[in-house]
């Protein structure tokens, strides 16, 4: 552009200089418009051969090196799989498997190295403000709410970049706040609030637009038995089957996954393992609960077998209950 | 929504957050009145006829010092601001929660650097006044027009540097040490405390190709002269040439930054 605009510039000036630029972004946008693909599928999340590498760790003056060395630390490796509309997909798998790779990849966070990720027939890496348009985020590790500024504050804030005007905005935290049960933390500064508290007001904030699809990565985390239940009534009733949203969820919680998920994708070491319903797993593994069928389906049932500790429990939580 | 609004909304969000801490706007009045005496006094104990002689506008070494010490504050800013802001954010972990927002991450630095700019500028009236009140500053004498224009070239040529030095802070995480070593030799081939004139040859040469003493000396023509805003086109048409060179420039290698960290899943490692 600069080739073709700067001789225009010296030649006939600023003013003319600046419509060739302009005429040409155009083009070009449009030209990409055109060369987009159209939306593929009607399913809310789709994974297609998802591959992601990392680059080896490195330390001291290498760690320069660092952000030019291709990545050769596979955290994913050709994962598919699809969450249908309406549909609540949960992400099993132990600490390092691949889970939140996957759900920043859909959040447009991370690039993968390759595959593709759709999410609403947008693919994340081409069009990533169509994707972002429709998608609420939620890292249950990191609230990332301003600690000085109240709980109405923040929402109004995050809910006016989600492009919700002040009054709808305004709207929606009464509608959240009543829900969630946070009256008092909506004028509370948020640094002042508790971690459960806090989890609840990011909650809000992910739904805040009404998304049509919502990513949680350890949504109850932080709160207690009595909120995370809460929660998970709020997610089952008014997100999924009310307002008919998608879910796709990372957890260790196996009652959270059992209560909540149509369906439970389980990964081990960055690859797809199993995708099924949690019926369909206990009965594929011919185990009793899901946290047997996870064992199962990673390999690693074993490590648990013969364990003189977990013996020595079940002795002891035995005698407790005859006694 | 527009992208005044989202601009209007990071603004917001700093004044908010800026109003929950009351005595930073008092500690930053009463500091100005203390640098403000400093310059005053050592100006006095330096201030000879010579020296006045040498200066490029009429007045007293106090003015033109006054002007340097508190316009490099601007550079200082422009700087800093968007470091600051992904730093920020990085740290409070607001930043990926920003980016699935359908805001951009070049207006969020944007949006960011209002604040720090117009708190820098008030801060710089106080200095100014303060030097009226007390110590005779001429602030009767100064072009507003030119000065809001110089200031505004000045914001934008500066403003390319500080979104380089934000992608140098994306990537390695770590503090730029280019921008202090630039920081540190504008100081002296800017004409911050003295004119460039007498600087050895050399250090003229680089004193021509360095923005601050274009907008230094557009500065205090504007503001100790009174210049009218023709006479100093010459110097904002330079700065704004830094910008026309140093903003796209800046863009291209911040947006090759963020796909970098994308790609290799750093975006939020500190």
């Amino acid at each position: 552009m600069a080739i073709v605009a700067f001789p225009i510039l010296i030649d006939h000036g600023f003013a003319d200089a600046y419509r060739v630029c302009l005429r040409l972004v155009l083009e070009r946008r449009k030209r990409y418009k055109n060369s987009m693909p159209e939306a593929t599928t009607p399913a809310a999340v789709v994974l297609k051969d998802l591959e992601k590498f990392y680059a080896p760790p490195r330390s001291g003056i290498r760690a320069y090196l660092q952000p030019f060395e291709r990545g050769t630390r596979p955290a994913l490796k050709g994962v598919t799989f699809q969450v249908n509309e309406g549909e609540a997909v949960a992400l099993l798998g132990a600490n390092g498997a691949g889970k939140s790779t996957i759900l920043k990849i859909l959040a447009t966070l991370l690039l993968p190295t390759r595959g593709q990720a759709f999410v609403s027939g947008h693919d994340t890496t081409k069009d990533a403000r169509a994707v972002r348009r429709k998608l609420g985020y939620h890292a249950g590790s990191d609230q990332g709410l301003y600690p000085r500024l109240t709980g109405r504050q923040n929402l109004l804030f995050f809910g006016q970049l989600n492009h919700l005007t002040k009054r709808g905005a305004e709207k929606r935290i009464a509608e959240l706040g009543e829900r969630f049960h946070l009256a008092d933390a909506l004028e509370q500064q948020v640094r002042t609030l508790s971690s459960g508290t806090t989890q609840r007001l990011s909650l809000a904030r992910a739904l805040l637009h009404a998304p049509t699809v919502l990513l949680l990565d350890e949504p109850t985390r932080s709160l207690d038995a009595i909120a995370a239940a809460e929660f998970r009534r709020f997610l089952s009733t008014e997100v999924l089957r009310g307002a008919k949203t998608s879910l796709l969820f990372a957890s260790h919680a196996l009652l959270e996954i059992e209560q909540l998920a149509h369906r439970v994708a389980v990964i081990h070491q960055g690859q797809l393992a199993a995708f099924d319903t949690v019926a369909g797993l206990l009965g594929r593994t011919k185990t009793a609960n899901l946290e047997q069928a996870f064992f199962q389906l990673t390999g690693t049932a074993e490590l648990f077998e013969n364990d003189e500790r977990l013996e020595h429990f079940d002795d002891f939580s035995h005698k407790e209950q005859t006694q | 929504m527009s992208r005044w609004r989202e601009l209007w909304l990071y603004f917001w969000r700093d004044l908010m957050i800026a109003r929950t801490y009351r005595i930073p706007f008092v500690i930053d009045a009463i500091q100005a009145l203390f640098g403000a005496t400093m310059f005053f006094y050592a100006a006095r104990f330096v201030d000879s006829p010579q020296l006045r002689s040498a200066l490029p506008q009429p007045g007293s070494y106090f003015a033109f010092a006054l002007v340097g010490w508190v316009f490099f504050d601007y550079l200082g800013v422009a700087m800093d601001a968007f470091d600051q802001s992904l730093i920020e954010a990085r740290d409070s972990g607001t930043l990926e929660h920003l980016l699935v927002t359908q805001t951009s991450l070049p207006l969020m630095l944007a949006g960011s650097a209002i604040y720090p700019f117009l708190i820098t500028t008030l801060r710089i009236a106080i200095y100014l006044i303060w030097g009226a009140l007390l110590f005779h500053f001429p602030l009767g004498s100064a072009n507003w027009v030119s000065v809001i224009v110089v200031l505004a070239a000045s914001l934008l040529s500066f403003s390319g540097l500080g979104i380089l030095s934000a992608s140098y802070l994306l990537l390695f995480k770590r503090g730029n040490p280019a921008k202090w070593l630039l920081i540190g030799l504008w100081g002296i081939a800017g004409g911050m405390l003295f004119p460039v004139t007498i600087l050895p040859d050399w250090l003229q040469v680089v004193a021509k190709l360095n923005p601050m003493t274009h907008a230094l000396n557009a500065m205090r023509a504007a503001l100790l002269g009174g210049v009218r805003l023709p006479q100093l086109l010459p110097a904002i048409e330079l700065l704004l040439l830094f910008a026309i060179v140093l903003l796209p420039a800046s863009m291209v290698v911040f947006y090759w930054t963020l796909e970098r960290t994308k790609t290799t899943g750093t975006l939020s490692h500190r």
